[in-house]
């Protein structure tokens, strides 16, 4: 990645590429990768009362109020920020395959693997007496789980016909699942051990599951980490950057659990 | 620039984004609009009746070959205007899987790149954001479309990421009252909409108009866009096209999909390109072309209101008949509405 002082605006945040304003979820990513404390503080100033940390558009609000808990600083605004996530979740429609609520992209939509697992990640290292919202997010990972294991963006099927999982979305699963639910996260490592070759021309894509493979345990990390050397470092985006400096470094918000 | 356009786009899209202030945190005036009744569903200074459309049917049964030579035939035949235009082709690259016919061929994608410049644009961009897919990198590598850039030297923009601005819709079907559009589809003279030819499994077929999804940045939206599926995707995808207001289409229905559309169906060979400039028209003939009836589609009946031309009397029809070049796609489940209908063009 590019130094930091190239990408970050004059406000003291990221945007999800050079040039763009900054974003919840850039600066975000950053905070987290770097340990930045600019970002930490653009953070705090985009903090709501109520706790929450989005991005308006129009009606839609796209909540980034885990990740923010995640990159803020032990304090009063870290726990709003948590008693945000408790309270924040997916809505559930009248489609019987959706039971668990997790936590959605948007407000008033259905919960999905990435911001689950973030919501997830949120409770279980900073927030472990949320037991109900722990265990609805580790019922929607169950849900959601694709046929062989490992997760897509959220979807198990679609009129009868199994959809396969993705190398990131199952990589960030298994971040936010931790050892929480031993069997499922083994059943989506070991898919993740199999896929992770197949998808290695993203490098987001690459960079997560080097996190993840790291984070599990597995023989295959250094393997991953390796392609992901050999990749040419041309930036890609603010959030890929900082999953390849999280591989890099071997770091990341899912160790302090 | 669309001849229905009364503005040319940057001007229509600049007044929009203007606009956005002022409409910030004012969601009662659209949900005011929509409860005032079809009059109130779009604003009428900004899109004026359509004044006549064309669209195009070339037959090609190969990616093979001088593809770059018949979507040139093509973008001719229906008048298409390049000169000096700054380009944004907008194919659709929902996701990748291997041996699926999901996206937008790569090799179509270049060809139109090489037949847009050789037309005089000024430069020409591909865009899309992957709308099941947060790594677009992965999606535009797997799916060989980078690759195809490359060898026509042409840029590509992850529209995920890519800078984007608020700006207010003027149509009010859905309570999404603004969107985030990236500010390069903003400053583009020309968008070209470019979608695979396929069934849908909720919205009955997806062409040049639900193609307009993946203008629009996961980032904030999502992975999946979920929010565009709550507010009704009828409703949605005629204000997400209304915003993005592609000045023409080519659709590739080389190959196309049938049945559990838009990413697991099954290909379909229907040999041919169609193109129009009419994104309303095309999409309405493309759709008879499938075997199904546009009237029974929900969001082409609205957009036909005032986004452009959906009367088959008033489609200028150029090239090959369509009704010789009709392929029944089995529809997809959920959306047997779009029940098989050939009759008329």
């Amino acid at each position: 990645m590019p130094p930091l002082t190239t990408r970050r605006n004059g406000d003291g945040g990221f945007g999800p590429v050079v040039g763009a304003p900054s974003e919840p979820g850039s600066t975000a990513m950053v905070a987290l990768a770097f340990e930045d404390a600019a970002a930490q503080q653009w953070l705090q100033r985009a903090q709501a009362t109520d706790g929450s940390i989005v991005l308006r558009a129009g009606s839609v609000i796209r909540d980034e109020t885990p990740l923010g808990a995640l990159a803020l600083e032990p304090g009063p605004g870290r726990e709003r920020a948590l008693d945000h996530v408790v309270g924040y979740q997916g809505a559930n429609g009248e489609d019987p395959l959706v039971n668990a609520f997790g936590w959605p992209w948007t407000d008033d939509t259905h919960g999905w693997t990435e911001p689950t697992a973030w919501g997830l990640l949120a409770l279980r290292t900073l927030r472990p007496s949320a037991t109900d919202r722990i265990g609805d997010a580790i019922a929607l990972f169950e849900e959601r789980e694709c046929v062989g294991g490992g997760w897509n963006y959220g979807t198990r099927e679609i009129f009868g016909v199994d959809i396969p999982p993705f190398v990131q979305t199952t990589a960030v699963a298994l971040l936010g699942l931790g050892d929480l639910a031993p069997s499922l996260s083994a059943r989506g490592l070991a898919w993740l051990e199999r896929g992770w070759r197949g998808e290695s021309a993203g490098t987001l894509t690459l960079a997560t599951a080097a996190c993840a493979l790291d984070s599990g345990g597995s023989d295959q990390a250094a393997a991953a980490l390796h392609a992901l050397s050999e990749r040419s470092r041309a930036a890609v985006d603010t959030v890929a950057d900082c999953w390849v400096q999280m591989a890099a470094t071997k770091s990341g918000p899912w160790s302090a659990g | 620039m669309s001849p229905h356009h009364a503005l040319p786009r940057r001007t229509f899209l600049a007044r929009g984004a203007g606009a956005a202030a002022a409409f910030a945190g004012a969601a009662v005036i659209g949900l005011e609009l929509r409860e005032r009744g079809k009059s109130g569903l779009w604003d009428p200074s900004a899109f004026q009746p359509p004044t006549g459309a064309r669209v195009a049917v070339i037959p090609r049964t190969t990616y093979s070959g001088d593809i770059t030579g018949t979507i040139r035939d093509g973008l001719v035949a229906i008048d298409a205007s390049f000169d000096g235009a700054r380009v944004v082709l907008k194919p659709n690259f929902v996701e990748y899987d291997p041996g699926s016919v999901v996206n937008t061929d790569p090799r179509v994608v270049a060809g139109a790149v090489e037949a847009i410049r050789r037309m005089g644009a000024e430069s020409v961009t591909v865009a899309e954001g992957p709308g099941h897919r947060r790594d677009t990198e992965y999606v535009a590598a797997a799916s060989g479309l980078l690759e195809a850039l490359r060898a026509v030297d042409a840029p590509f923009a992850d529209l995920n990421v890519a800078p984007a601005t608020p700006y207010a819709l003027r149509s009010f079907y859905s309570s999404l009252d603004a969107l985030w559009i990236p500010t390069l589809l903003q400053d583009a003279d020309i968008v070209v909409s470019m979608p695979k030819m396929k069934t849908h499994h909720w919205a009955g077929v997806t062409l040049s108009l639900k193609n307009c999804f993946g203008c629009l940045p996961g980032r904030v939206y999502g992975w999946p866009k979920n929010a565009l599926h709550w507010v009704g995707i009828d409703n949605a995808i005629v204000d997400v096209a209304g915003a993005i207001r592609p000045s023409y289409a080519i659709i590739d229905g080389i190959v196309g999909m049938q049945g559990n559309g838009p990413i697991d169906g099954d290909p379909i060979a229907s040999g041919v390109l169609v193109f129009g400039d009419d994104p309303v028209a095309t999409d309405t003939v493309t759709t008879r072309m499938m075997g199904m009836d546009p009237v029974k589609i929900p969001y082409l009946n609205e957009a036909a209101r005032f986004l452009g031309e959906g009367d088959p009397d008033h489609i200028e029809q150029r090239g090959e008949d369509p009704a010789a070049y009709t392929t029944s796609f089995a529809p997809a489940p959920g959306a047997t509405f779009a029940a098989t209908d050939t009759s008329g063009y």
